[in-house]
């Protein structure tokens, strides 16, 4: 009867632990814009993540002023009205599933393609968009790495003329790096 | 006369030099130097954005994102490294959901050394977002600062 309980208490535990959110406060996320004139990276430390494992589920939230330039004056103008207006839309939030979660198995270490979709809102417009997410597990921690490109005039992002217009590139590509449960 | 004209000319482009090297090498701004807006607890915080999110993004927030730096004062509730390596306390108490994630830099690093979960510390830093409780997506979001020194 004893033991019954115990396999019991432990199958109880295990399901728990296998339902468990997957969660982090320190993703990474970067991205890059090239043009002949000259190219801009921007990095940003500060990624929110949820990953529910038995739906799929998975959130994004990016404070949008914790994006660092090189320069300072980059880093004015993109946190700008003309460009994020980020006082305005202080954070971008990414809400979706994984549609093949039935394929992914987080508890056992290996790669796996997760395909996402969902949607996307920066600059308070809100894209549907469909990406793969990299998930890898390794001893049991489990980290997502993402890449993908964002039509800035897609999220109502335009610069007709002057500098920023040539040297910023219309379309830049955003790499995400996920390291969860740390 | 045209010597005057070259003068004028050559003075002008100098100066054009001078505003461009300007904006070109524009240091970022010193968060440790800059005057703290104020300094409050960090449940006290977090409260101001929960109950006016408007209000608290428009006191606190700027618009090229030189938002306000505050000095906040709270419990260690954890102490972690991102994945740069710079050190990130967050200031909680302990029957709060949500606190203040406060991002050191890899020069104030080591001002982290000696610090240990439980104990009550002032942090300056300047601030980049602020709390939410997302219903929608089951997100808890902690105010962010960052840029983060140990204030004594």
């Amino acid at each position: 009867m004893k033991n019954l309980l115990l396999i019991l208490l432990t199958f109880i535990s295990l399901t728990a632990f296998s339902q468990a959110k997957l969660t982090t406060t320190s993703g990474h996320i970067k991205f890059f814009s090239s043009t002949p004139a000259e190219d801009i990276e921007a990095n940003n430390y500060k990624v929110i993540s949820n990953l529910t494992p038995t739906t799929g589920a998975i959130v994004f939230s990016v404070p949008m002023q914790s994006f660092e330039f090189e320069k300072a004056l980059m880093q004015k103008h993109y946190n700008s009205s003309k460009f994020l207006d980020t006082k305005k839309f202080p954070k971008s939030k990414f809400n979706g599933t994984i549609s093949n979660m039935a394929d992914i198995d987080l508890s056992t270490d290996g790669s796996y393609e997760a395909k996402v979709t969902g949607e996307l809102t920066i600059h308070g417009v809100t894209k549907k968009i469909q990406e793969n997410l990299q998930l890898t597990v390794s001893n049991g921690k489990v980290t997502g790495q993402t890449s993908f490109d964002i039509a800035l005039a897609d999220y109502g992002v335009v610069f007709a003329k002057g500098k920023p217009s040539t040297n910023i590139a219309k379309t830049v590509k955003a790499t995400v790096n996920l390291d969860f449960n740390k | 006369m045209k010597s005057k004209l070259v003068k004028i000319i050559v003075a002008l482009v100098v100066i054009g030099l001078i505003y461009v090297g300007y904006m070109w090498f524009m240091p970022h701004r010193d968060i440790q130097s800059t005057k703290a807006f104020k300094t409050i607890g960090a449940t006290a915080l977090v409260n101001e954005f929960l109950t006016d999110k408007e209000s608290a993004n428009q006191l606190y927030l700027d618009t090229e994102g030189e938002s306000k730096v505050l000095i906040v004062s709270g419990t260690i509730a954890a102490i972690s490294t991102d994945q740069l390596g710079q050190q990130v306390i967050l200031l909680k108490d302990s029957d709060e959901k949500m606190g203040v994630s406060c991002t050191f830099t890899l020069e104030t690093n080591a001002q982290t050394s000696n610090l240990a979960q439980g104990s009550n510390i002032r942090v300056k830093g300047v601030l980049r977002s602020g709390a939410e409780y997302d219903e929608d997506l089951v997100l808890t979001e902690n105010v962010i600062l960052e840029k983060c020194s140990i204030e004594k």
